[in-house]
């Protein structure tokens, strides 16, 4: 908690202007807005970079940040986070490109960082929205995790509850988790990240769970991250998760916890009759991760 | 458009936190530079303790570091003379302190990263290869560290020397603790703010290490004490010149040193400028590395006008090794006169009884050894069990040892048989149903603890260090040594239980130490008539 209050909210993206665009308007609507809206710009082929461009005339508080290449969502938000934390921020709003926050959704996040270390004395290391999706239902892949004592504080009136792991779209982290802790991990591409990231800042104290701030998150069908969904199209990513999250559990938690997580995945791809090719690719992500040991930035 | 979030008002709370700590510095900076015009650069910190002071005396220019992510603001005080020169002084605002380091501020202690191995396979061969670090380390320092008293020139007679200016304030004192947290000394220093305040002194208290200072709120709450929190605005080497400040602006006649430092270092300024200023230290322990605050007390010998010591060992090492007057070094012990008049109780432990309790009660640091502790108790469980007795412990402190005894008992399988309290649990009642004390400190003065114990009818066992052979009878002192610590512990419970003459002789051995030790004038005694004439205006 901290009497500065700059915000950056943080929007990776890639070939996807349109929704872009809808996000930038409801930025814009925010009760509480960004002081700096940090575009980031995946090296879009499309026309993504002369839309911010132009909004950026317009509305002094948009910054565009186009990166040389593609380094996918994890090299986004790393290199958005890096570049907020430069800019002086206190608080980095961090989503992605197709996730429309409603009106008061920023200023919520903000009230309960601020709210509930008035009440507990504790400094939550992030806070994280209830994302819906386009039908009102949750999304069911940006659910965050619960800690064992995730109802300590809950009140009918403030029903935060406490969790130690969330999705990048719509978590307010506090500049001084980004100082304790470094950066996201660019290495991993894409997947995983985030829930690496907020476990890694969560060891200071968890993160809490805002339920009265929404966000709308408009992919094309809502699925959870299961490896019984695997499949042709979906493959690469799933490889990207496999590698990351072996290469955080052995890094975390040992190999034990590698072992556990290798059978887990094994018995989700056996129920959802993913094809030998593709159960052999993902074993194969496995053991990669076992020797993919990316390093922490720390910012300076 | 709605606001931006920069121009969100602040927490009230959040914002009353930083103008109390604005003013408090404030209040600091205006006792040290009264005449200088003062700006203030401030910025919002990250640490719960400590402002990180850089104070420019000059014309400063400002950089792109005071002007970072964290910056609040800027704040000028003019001086009442309009061409005075400016002081800038940089402070981060320490936020407030969470929960968890309002209890507890070290991290949790984990072993050196290479001999984690060693710890998991044996935490007893752990402590050896550090107690083997730490004789060594002792040896080297016993060669290098300088146990010479500094000279003081007294000056010549031809050469008038500064004189008290008038002052319509009464006499006060100035009393320099190392922190305001648990601890053997900072208890002295709280008595010795009670005893000041008794004795008509005006006091000011002042810590010299960054910390939470839990315990502030056992100061005296009166109008006559005031806690200034050096230790949260003010570097160190600007320490002699606040001091210097803080005695001609309030009428301060003495200063009392408590293991602080940065007091120490005042010594000069006091003989040279303000040489009627009483100055009198209180040391207790001589640490292992480089003989601790008693060798700097030792050090500074002849510019204290009184150094207490609490045991007889401090008195023979400062005339020993300094050469300082018999009359200076005071022993005064850490007893309270109330206590000592009353009869001592009988000492639980009998031969062959078929329970046991075992205590330990201290902060749970390195210096007080937990994880012999533990180990001890570990021995002890597996003596009990092959002789029958029902083992059980308490284990009162709290530190960053914590989470360690907590892994250790539970692997021990001894979580059932030791409860772990903290440190506020009510210690004579404790002491009063418990049968043994353990003190396997790595150092101690002469711990009041083991005197408590006696007097409510537990027997102590303590490693022979400091002055614990002033309380303790030859039998009932262990070596230090971590392995014959522990072994040397069963064999002293196994040889009261099984011998009855052997335990009479330790409870005589005891109660005589504890009535000669009662003999002894009492810290008390010693200061407040100083404190007395102090206040009444005439030397100590």
């Amino acid at each position: 908690m901290s009497v500065l209050t700059m915000t950056a909210a943080v929007i990776v993206t890639f070939n996807r202007s349109a929704k872009l665009m809808k996000v930038l308007d409801a930025l814009a609507q925010q009760t509480m807005r960004p002081d700096i809206v940090l575009v980031v710009d995946n090296a879009s082929t499309d026309d993504t970079a002369a839309l911010v461009q132009a909004r950026a005339q317009a509305d002094p508080t948009i910054r565009h940040l186009r990166l040389p290449e593609n380094i996918g969502g994890a090299g986004g938000f790393h290199a958005g986070i890096k570049a907020a934390y430069q800019l002086g921020a206190q608080y980095f709003w961090v989503s992605d490109d197709d996730a429309y926050p409603q009106p008061d959704a920023i200023g919520a996040l903000h009230d309960a960082l601020m709210g509930f270390q008035t009440q507990t004395g504790w400094r939550p290391s992030f806070a994280c929205s209830r994302v819906e999706w386009i039908d009102g239902t949750l999304c069911e892949m940006n659910c965050p995790r619960p800690v064992w004592d995730w109802a300590r504080f809950v009140q009918p009136e403030r029903a935060w509850a406490l969790v130690d792991s969330a999705s990048f779209v719509s978590v307010m982290i506090p500049r001084w988790a980004v100082t304790d802790h470094g950066l996201p991990i660019a290495d991993y591409f894409i997947w995983f990240d985030d829930a690496e990231y907020t476990r890694r800042i969560a060891r200071s104290y968890p993160g809490i769970f805002v339920p009265e701030s929404v966000v709308t998150h408009d992919t094309p069908d809502n699925k959870g991250v299961n490896f019984a969904l695997v499949d042709d199209k979906t493959l690469w990513k799933f490889r990207y998760g496999a590698r990351n999250e072996t290469s955080f559990r052995l890094r975390d938690a040992g190999l034990v916890s590698v072992l556990a997580y290798a059978y887990g995945v094994r018995r989700q791809m056996r129920s959802g009759g993913v094809p030998a090719p593709l159960r052999r690719a993902i074993y194969r992500a496995i053991l990669k991760g076992y020797s993919f040991r990316p390093a922490i930035e720390r910012v300076t | 458009m709605s606001d931006l979030a920069s121009q969100k008002p602040a927490d009230p709370a959040l914002a009353a936190h930083v103008a109390a700590s604005i003013a408090e510095a404030r209040g600091i900076y205006r006792t040290l530079f009264p005449t200088r015009r003062l700006h203030y650069v401030l910025s919002m910190g990250h640490d719960p303790v400590w402002s990180r002071p850089e104070v420019t005396e000059g014309p400063h220019l400002p950089r792109p570091q005071d002007l970072g992510a964290d910056y609040l603001g800027t704040i000028t005080c003019p001086s009442p003379h309009p061409d005075a020169p400016e002081v800038t002084i940089r402070l981060a605002i320490p936020r407030p302190p969470t929960p968890g380091e309002l209890r507890q501020t070290d991290a949790p202690w984990r072993p050196i990263r290479r001999l984690d191995w060693l710890f998991r396979a044996s935490p007893l061969a752990y402590e050896q290869m550090r107690y083997g670090a730490e004789m060594l380390r002792k040896r080297r320092a016993d060669r290098q560290a300088d146990r010479v008293a500094m000279p003081l020139g007294r000056g010549s007679a031809l050469i008038g020397t500064p004189r008290p200016p008038a002052s319509d304030k009464r006499p006060a004192i100035l009393i320099g603790m190392h922190w305001l947290e648990m601890g053997g000394a900072e208890k002295l220093g709280f008595d010795t703010v009670r005893w000041a305040l008794a004795a008509g002194l005006r006091v000011f208290v002042v810590a010299s290490i960054p910390s939470i200072q839990r315990l502030a709120d056992r100061l005296p709450d009166h109008p006559d004490v005031t806690f200034i929190r050096l230790d949260r605005y003010l570097p160190h080497a600007l320490w002699p010149r606040y001091v210097e400040r803080l005695a001609l602006a309030e009428n301060i006649r003495a200063v009392h040193i408590h293991h602080c430092t940065p007091l120490y270092d005042s010594l000069p300024m006091l003989r040279m400028h303000l040489p009627w200023v009483q100055t009198i230290d209180s040391t207790h322990i001589i640490e292992y590395a480089n003989g601790g605050y008693p060798r700097i007390s030792g050090v500074w010998s002849n510019y204290l006008d009184m150094q207490h010591v609490i045991s007889r060992e401090l008195v023979d090492y400062m005339q020993g090794t300094f050469h300082a007057p018999a009359g200076q070094v005071v022993l005064g012990r850490m007893l309270d006169r109330d206590d000592t008049a009353a009869s001592l109780p009988p000492l639980r432990l009998t031969a062959g009884q078929k329970t046991l309790h075992v205590s330990f009660i201290g902060r749970l640091y390195y210096q007080k050894r937990p994880v012999v502790v533990v180990e001890c108790l570990r021995a002890l469980d597996a003596w009990a069990t092959r002789n029958g007795v029902t083992l059980s412990a308490t284990i009162v402190g709290e530190g960053p040892f914590e989470a360690t005894l907590v892994a250790l008992l539970r692997l021990h399988g001894l979580s059932g048989k030791v409860a772990m309290l903290p440190g506020k649990t009510d210690i004579p009642a404790l002491l009063g149903r418990s049968d043994i004390l353990l003190l396997p400190s790595n150092n101690e003065g002469l711990a009041l603890v083991c005197y408590e114990a006696v007097a409510h009818g537990c027997i102590p066992i303590s490693t022979r260090v400091g002055s614990q052979d002033e309380v303790l009878p030859e039998g009932l002192l262990v070596p230090l040594a971590p392995r014959a610590t522990v072994r040397q512990t069963v064999a002293a419970v196994d040889a009261m239980w099984r011998d009855a003459d052997l335990l009479a002789r330790h409870k005589d051995g005891l109660q005589q130490a504890w009535t000669r030790l009662s003999a002894d004038p009492t810290a008390e005694e010693v200061l407040t008539p100083v404190y007395r004439r102090i206040a009444e205006g005439t030397r100590a």
